[in-house]
């Protein structure tokens, strides 16, 4: 804090929801969005705005949760919104926020919490927006939140690849065909650790998926009151980009935590706790399923065969087995084996 | 060769691996993105390089210094991100093709067809003094054809070309015959290929010393003026005209429409269709300026090339103007009706 009056800019009291019976009833993302049936992310404004509450701000940087939401004059948003550049989620954040906190410092608005929320897609934050987010979280002056709901396709433009996309996916940009049967090698930037790594003044870092609604609605709250700038990363399955049935939306974001794909966890205050099924999973009281169950539900994967599979399951098996923090950070730990010499 | 019915977007596409395209480097954003999408099933099979960027801004910074054949391709947002990189390719002399497929703006805008960037493409590639050369097709013929020449026009002037559309011509579907594949023979020895045994190459737009930038700039408008060779335009019902309509690409295919509905009605119209935009047909449009008692120039755009039309005809006569904008698109009636209301003012004159 670079004074004394920013220590005491007012942050919000939301306390934990205690059960899916518990939580509010309001709703501020209603009628009036055209995303498509058995749309995670439309799920996840829903969430995220139900937990942040009515004295908020949102921001969407371009993408499918910004454009299906306020198309041909009508909108779901209740709460304020604002439309942002693809890449400027961490920017908008940032001067939303100081432009709040200097209003409140001239006595121009009542000091009061007021949250900023700016979210962006995978191809908006994961790719284009990245350098604008690692900033953002540098700027631990400002209260926000950002949020990443990532789908794993540039959904909004016909499903593109990203950053984000799985190893092996089928989008328009990677397709399978005869000179290539996999197009898409990359394999998915671990955006949430790297963030959470590389901001180490940043206060709060999570994953989260919607399929687990109580879970989320609670990450989002401590972001929202922990102070400074914060950042959470939504799992979002798409039924348009992935190829499935509309009704496997929530049953995928569980499979994608249970085969250990998508693990759960949190950085509060430079500690890092897994939690939900991804703690059970690390703690041996959950055995992870094969991602075969979760590949096999999608279209984008149908052109994979059994050494695909198995590609895909050595690697997640690394992540549990071989990363010095399991589903987290992919160093080897060799590193803290290592003796230096006398 | 038979035609095929082929997509505006899907016809640059192919038309650019006939021309020897060798690496694409592109980002999604509508309504240009069947082109990449193309190219992500078709060039890879054809032992070319297709390969995502992780923005436009990347996308223009991963064709510089390509020694081989590029392209890049976006429409307005991702025009604008790839103006700094452009005015790189320009400063560094570096060929390229960009194709953009403008939409309605400004901002986000929306994805419906505009003439929008035509500043942004003709005025400057990016900062500094540097320039694209601009071709505008009218159809999915015209695109697919100009696509060659683009490619043509950027080794010979090592320069990067624009392909200036919108997204009518990009997303509309029309009878195209293909040309043939060409392996192009390319002078490429400012290319930095690697490691060999000659000199070092350096590409770089930087000159400390103002002495050498003006020398490098010196150089470019030299280049500029040697382009003016390249100009192309397109004549219609000219010859007895008082009404000269003056519009490019799909604004030129509207206008015309409206040029033979006013014959019908005994207004004498003509038409010009600029179809090199940069450079611009300057001479043409004042020649023709000479001959007629009114010049009506139209877009989709709240008035771009109109500009370069009055600097061109530089009084001769009175130059008006009809644009739509936003996306949306105007028709031949509304022409027809500035043709005549033209028409009147100078017979009221």
């Amino acid at each position: 804090m670079d004074s004394p009056e920013l220590a005491t800019m007012p942050l919000p009291v939301l306390e934990p929801i205690k059960g899916v019976k518990k939580a509010p009833l309001e709703e501020y993302f209603t009628s009036g969005h055209r995303t498509c049936q058995g749309c995670e992310s439309a799920l996840v404004m829903k969430l995220m705005i139900k937990a942040a509450g009515p004295r908020t701000v949102v921001l969407g940087s371009t993408g499918c949760m910004y454009v299906a939401n306020t198309t041909y004059y009508s909108t779901p948003w209740v709460v304020p919104w604002m439309h942002t550049q693809l890449g400027s989620s961490g920017s908008a954040a940032v001067g939303t926020a100081a432009g709040y906190r200097a209003l409140m410092r001239k006595g121009k608005i009542k000091k009061e919490p007021i949250n900023v929320i700016s979210f962006c897609g995978d191809i908006g934050g994961a790719d284009m927006g990245l350098s604008a987010i690692s900033a953002a979280l540098q700027h631990v002056d400002y209260n926000h939140l950002i949020l990443l709901y990532d789908n794993e396709s540039a959904a909004n433009t016909d499903i593109q690849a990203t950053g984000s996309t799985p190893y092996g996916a089928v989008t328009t940009f990677s397709p399978t065909g005869p000179a290539k049967r996999i197009f898409h090698t990359r394999w998915k930037k671990n955006t949430a650790a790297m963030l959470a790594a590389g901001h180490p003044e940043c206060r709060y870092v999570a994953t989260v998926c919607a399929s687990y609604a109580v879970d989320f609605m609670n990450r989002v709250r401590r972001a929202l009151t922990i102070g400074g700038p914060t950042f959470i990363h939504s799992f979002d399955p798409c039924p348009k980009g992935w190829d499935y049935d509309p009704m496997l939306s929530h049953e995928l974001g569980e499979l994608a935590v249970l085969t250990g794909i998508w693990p759960l966890f949190e950085v509060e205050d430079h500690t890092l706790r897994l939690y939900g099924k991804s703690k059970a999973i690390a703690e041996g009281r959950q055995k992870r399923l094969p991602v075969r169950d979760y590949l096999l539900k999608q279209g984008r994967f149908a052109h994979f065969t059994e050494d695909d599979i198995d590609y895909f399951q050595a690697k997640i098996d690394d992540m549990w087995t071989q990363w010095l923090i399991p589903g987290v950070l992919p160093f080897a730990a060799e590193v803290l084996n290592d003796t230096p010499p006398a | 060769m038979m035609p095929a019915f082929t997509k505006g977007n899907e016809a640059i596409a192919e038309s650019a691996i006939r021309a020897g395209l060798r690496a694409y480097f592109g980002y999604p954003v509508t309504p240009q993105s069947e082109l990449p999408e193309y190219l992500a099933r078709r060039l890879p099979e054809r032992g070319g390089v297709f390969l995502q960027a992780e923005s436009e801004i990347a996308a223009i910074n991963m064709v510089y210094g390509a020694g081989a054949r590029v392209m890049i391709s976006t429409s307005g947002p991702g025009f604008s991100l790839m103006q700094e990189g452009l005015s790189y390719l320009v400063g560094a002399e570096v060929p390229c093709v960009v194709v953009d497929m403008m939409r309605g703006g400004p901002g986000l805008g929306n994805i419906a067809p505009a003439q929008g960037d035509y500043f942004q493409a003709t005025k400057s590639a990016g900062h500094g003094d540097g320039r694209l050369l601009v071709l505008a097709p009218w159809s999915v013929q015209e695109a697919c054809d100009l696509t060659r020449v683009a490619f043509d026009l950027a080794d010979r002037y090592r320069n990067p070309v624009a392909i200036l559309g919108d997204g009518l011509l990009g997303q509309m579907m029309e009878p195209v015959v293909l040309p043939a594949p060409v392996e192009p023979a390319r002078d490429v020895a400012w290319a930095t290929t690697g490691a060999g045994s000659g000199p070092a190459r350096v590409i770089t737009s930087l000159d400390l010393e103002p002495e050498a930038l003006e020398a490098r700039n010196r150089r470019l408008q030299e280049k500029y003026r040697r382009a003016q060779q390249e100009v192309r335009w397109e004549g219609y019902r000219l010859d007895d005209a008082d009404v000269a309509v003056v519009a490019y690409g799909i604004s030129a295919r509207i206008a015309r429409t409206a040029v033979d509905r006013a014959r019908d009605e005994g207004v004498a119209a003509g038409l010009v269709r600029p179809i090199t935009l940069f450079p611009f047909p300057s001479q043409a449009v004042r020649d023709v300026a000479s001959r007629v008692r009114i010049v009506l120039v139209t877009e989709l755009s709240a008035g771009q090339m109109v500009e370069d039309v009055r600097l061109a005809a530089d009084g001769r006569v009175p130059v008006r103007f009809y644009g739509r904008f936003g996306g949306m698109v105007s028709t031949p009636p509304e022409i027809l009706d500035q043709i005549e209301q033209a028409a009147s003012e100078v017979r009221a004159a």
